[in-house]
């Protein structure tokens, strides 16, 4: 069958989800193949080598930023929050699309979520580690962060439970926790997988720990899925709440271009729309290196497609809603903070905001690009930039015409400044390759569950319809019961 | 290639209404004549203010009638856009509820009165507003550009038009699948779903805008549009489940909409209930934590005496309480207890539209008394809000007795009829 029968052309028949000629056998040995193989491909030394270098220079900007003071960016006043804070809201962002695809498409039932989920929620986890960072680095004094939590203390002294500040800290916590849990517990059944194929001492031992003593007997499969509906369930209200608190670190203060109340459910479109974005521009180049393509499909691409356009297209409408009331408002500051946004200083970072976010994905009306895997891998990157830039001109172009025309000030970014970004991506890829390739990139007992042999009353292949209690089975649960 | 599932014989069997509905549409268009005329009576022989306040009552039920028509029209697209399975057997219904889109407008002009006659009581922008502070008349001045009534009639039609377009479109291509077993309307509907569903949104925040924000000329939100599609969606939720029991009340629709299709409305108008509080919540903090006086002022307006106990009610009415009610499967599986649920949704969604649209008639940031007046809720307004939904619902009846109540020859109707939960 050709690759991709999009849903367009016949409304009532979907091509399978997994493609080519692939039973649960060919499944296991396509994901596990990424993690058995002694060697990995060429292409992956060269962008970890690339990754390690930039985390080496993560590093040595953090060890220069700490002995040295935050003097060494290019934060000045009024530009107080300047690029740290751009970057956290950036990577937090990032780390949307794993919770969205794993929890709300879960419960949508979308099965196309099965190729892709893994992937997103490691990409979450990572995303959410790079986000951490950058307010941990910026308060100045790294060695008291822990003040941050409200630990009892002998000096009676809190947080201020009033500031957005920390509310961001229990809720980026919260996600993390809530993701690692998602991502880890849906991991275990492929875990045990490769333990089952394991070849040395050492992995068996260490895919043996961390699979839990799981043997994928009914009543384990049956608690697994009760506490997958559970995680999803619990996670759902989390997509919404983390980035709406970031939104909230803006909006709460009276600070003209922040304080406007469509920033939560605007900040979290944006976040999703740029999630999605990353999810893309790593799955495009995986799915081509480890030969993924039968499990994400291009159709599975060409979804995740839509939910960018549909993203991109909230986040336009928060742009001109938040232009029109500025101007409807009627307040001079509002006004001027937004006139100052698109024909300021900071005019050129507008535009790459609107272009990216908004013009560009329109390109995706268009089922050839949408199925054209350098243009969409394209338009991804773009995105991707587009929302860096997003939370570029809502820090920085708010902040840097302060009240006061005395206090003006241009953020011109440091040396520094760069090498923490470059190196944040470098954290970020290091992380995401060891995943790749240490661990089941794709989930198989998921993705097995929505093949049609797993359909009860399928007149499949599937050669067995009495397997023997095996120890490491494959056999996913009823369609019904995941997908 | 999924298979799709066949459709059994049987599931044809009690979609067609007939004249069993002619009694509903009968008895309604009464009471919508009725309640209409006890309402503008009670108007009229009460002098300016009370004709104000049947003003008000008016907009109220229009604005309520509005958002299940905005939230079933959207629903529609939605389907389509996304390609469900489940909902084919429910779309039917909110398909002919849109198709009252053409009622809506009707029931605006008489709304016209109170907009043209200069005396500004109803969107005080249209009249000699004096403002409850001397920096509004000023503020008032820069919004003279969008806020004039012509231009204000100019964006109401272009709303309607595009509401009317767009309801006429996609009810006609879901009529046009009924007569052929081709796929081609259904195609046709997915290809105008997605850039409709972008002029409807628009349509929908213009439009709560002009209609509710610009009740107090001077307070803005940007959030406030999102609200209002909140709201719709929890109305088109609750009216689909309530509509969908009716029916099978009256033999109707018995086998094809089953406890699934049940479940999943419910799991949606709990979706909904969550999100309009998320919104509502969102709104209400980041304007109370900055504390500007230009937006402070339309919660202090419902933090008067005469509302105070409203707006508690509001955030455990429409949130809490029907959040802890739905959240169980069982209740959401359950006949009598969605049935309850679902009404009692649609119940708070008029008394949150009477909650936003009410307090402006005496607020005090509009002039009124300090501690807003008196509490105005009595027999007006129930009497107005019954009287438009009657005539909602006689149109909608009518229409009913006319089309199958499902879209027999959905490609996907086969999927829906065996649609399970997990």
């Amino acid at each position: 069958m050709a690759e991709s029968t999009g849903v367009l052309e016949d409304p009532i028949r979907k091509p399978a989800l997994v493609q080519g000629d692939n039973d649960f056998t060919s499944i296991t040995n396509i994901v596990c193949k990424v993690a058995e193989t002694p060697k990995p491909p060429k292409a992956w030394y060269v962008t970890f080598g690339i990754s390690l270098g930039l985390l080496g220079g993560l590093g040595a900007s953090i060890v220069y930023l700490i002995s040295t003071g935050i003097g060494v960016w290019g934060n000045n006043q009024p530009v107080a929050w300047g690029w740290p804070i751009v970057n956290f809201v950036f990577w937090v962002g990032i780390g949307h699309a794993g919770t969205l695809i794993s929890a709300v498409l879960f419960l949508f039932r979308q099965t196309w979520r099965t190729a892709i989920n893994r992937f997103a929620e490691a990409m979450t986890i990572f995303a959410v580690i790079c986000a951490g960072m950058f307010p941990a680095i910026h308060v100045g004094r790294i060695w008291v962060i822990y003040w941050v939590f409200p630990i009892p203390n002998q000096m009676d002294m809190w947080p201020n439970f009033r500031s957005p500040l920390l509310w961001d800290v229990f809720a980026v916590g919260t996600y993390f926790t809530v993701s690692l849990l998602f991502w880890y517990m849906g991991m275990v059944p492929d875990l045990a997988t490769l333990r089952d194929r394991a070849t040395t001492r050492i992995r068996r031992m260490m895919y043996g720990i961390f699979s839990l003593g799981w043997t994928g007997s009914n009543r384990h499969w049956h608690r697994y899925e009760r506490a997958y509906l559970l995680l999803a369930a619990l996670a759902t209200p989390l997509v919404l709440s983390v980035h709406s608190v970031v939104s909230f670190d803006f909006a709460v203060s009276q600070l003209p271009g922040w304080h406007t109340t469509i920033f939560p459910p605007y900040f979290v479109a944006g976040a999703i729309f740029s999630g999605f974005a990353m999810v893309l521009s790593l799955a495009i180049p995986a799915r081509e290196l480890w030969g993924l393509k039968d499990l994400i499909t291009t159709r599975h691409i060409e979804l995740m497609c839509k939910v960018i356009m549909a993203t991109s297209m909230m986040v336009g409408y928060a742009y001109s809603t938040e232009f029109f009331v500025a101007w409807y408002s009627g307040n001079q500051y509002e006004g001027f903070a937004f006139i100052n946004r698109a024909f300021g200083p900071y005019w050129w970072a507008y535009t790459i905001m609107v272009s990216c976010n908004v013009l560009v994905p329109q390109i995706f009306w268009s089922k050839k690009m949408r199925t054209n895997m350098w243009v969409v891998f394209i338009v991804a990157a773009l995105v991707n930039v587009g929302m860096w830039f997003e939370r570029f001109v809502i820090v920085v172009s708010s902040l840097n015409r302060d009240f006061l025309p005395s206090s003006w000030n241009y953020f011109t970014p440091t040396a520094i400044d760069l090498l923490t970004l470059a190196g944040s991506f470098g954290l970020f890829l290091t992380l995401f390759l060891l995943f790749c390739r240490y661990l089941p990139q794709v989930a198989m007992s998921e993705i097995k569950g929505v093949m049609p042999q797993s359909h009860p009353g399928h007149g499949s292949s599937e050669p067995d319809p009495n397997p023997e209690p095996d120890p490491d089975s494959d056999t996913p649960p009823q369609q019904g019961a995941l997908a | 290639m999924t298979t799709a599932h066949a459709v059994p014989a049987e599931a044809l069997e009690g979609v067609h209404a007939g004249d069993r509905l002619g009694r509903l549409a009968r008895i309604a268009l009464y009471v919508g004549i009725a309640g209409l005329a006890i309402g503008a009576c009670l108007g009229w022989s009460g002098g300016e203010t009370e004709m104000r306040h049947f003003w008000f009552s008016y907009l109220v039920g229009f604005t309520f009638l509005l958002t299940i028509g905005m939230g079933t029209l959207l629903f529609t697209m939605l389907q389509h856009v996304v390609g469900a399975h489940w909902s084919v057997v429910v779309r039917r219904i909110a398909e002919l509820t849109m198709a009252n889109f053409p009622l809506l407008a009707l029931m605006f002009l008489p709304l016209l009165v109170p907009l043209m006659d200069g005396s500004g009581s109803l969107w005080p922008w249209a009249g000699h507003y004096e403002g409850g502070d001397p920096g509004h008349a000023a503020l008032l001045e820069h919004k003279r550009p969008f806020l004039n009534v012509p231009f204000f009639l100019l964006r109401i039609g272009i709303y309607f038009g595009v509401w009317i377009f767009l309801a006429r479109r996609f009810l006609q291509m879901s009529l046009d699948q009924d007569a052929t077993d081709s796929p081609d309307p259904t195609v046709r509907a997915r290809k105008w779903s997605a850039p409709s569903i972008i002029v409807f949104a628009f349509a929908l925040s213009f439009g709560a805008f002009d209609l509710l924000m610009s009740l107090n000329p001077s307070w803005f939100s940007t959030i406030f549009g999102v609200y209002i599609f909140a709201g719709s969606f929890i109305a088109n939720c609750a009216w689909l489940i309530l509509c969908a029991r009716w029916l099978q009340n009256r033999n109707l629709l018995t086998t094809q909409v089953t406890v699934e299709h049940y479940h999943d409305l419910g799991k949606f108008l709990f979706a909904f209930i969550f999100f309009w509080g998320y919104i509502g919540f969102s709104q209400f903090l980041i304007i109370w934590y900055a504390n500007l006086p230009e937006e402070t002022m339309w919660y202090k307006d419902r933090l008067t005496p005469a509302w105070e106990m409203w707006s508690w009610f509001i955030v455990f009415g429409h949130f809490a309480l029907p959040f802890a009610g739905i959240l169980s499967r069982h209740v959401k599986r359950s006949r009598v207890g969605l049935l309850v649920l679902a009404s009692y949704a649609l119940l708070m969604h008029w008394i949150d539209m009477y909650w936003v649209i009410m307090p402006n008639m005496n607020a005090p940031s509009l002039g009124g008394p300090a501690d807003g007046g008196t509490n105005p809720f009595g027999l007006m307004e129930i009497v107005v809000s019954v009287g438009l939904c009657g005539l909602f619902v006689s149109a909608l009846a009518r229409r009913a007795a006319k089309h199958p109540l499902l879209p027999v020859k959905d490609p996907l109707l086969g999927d829906s009829l065996a649609f399970e939960n997990f």
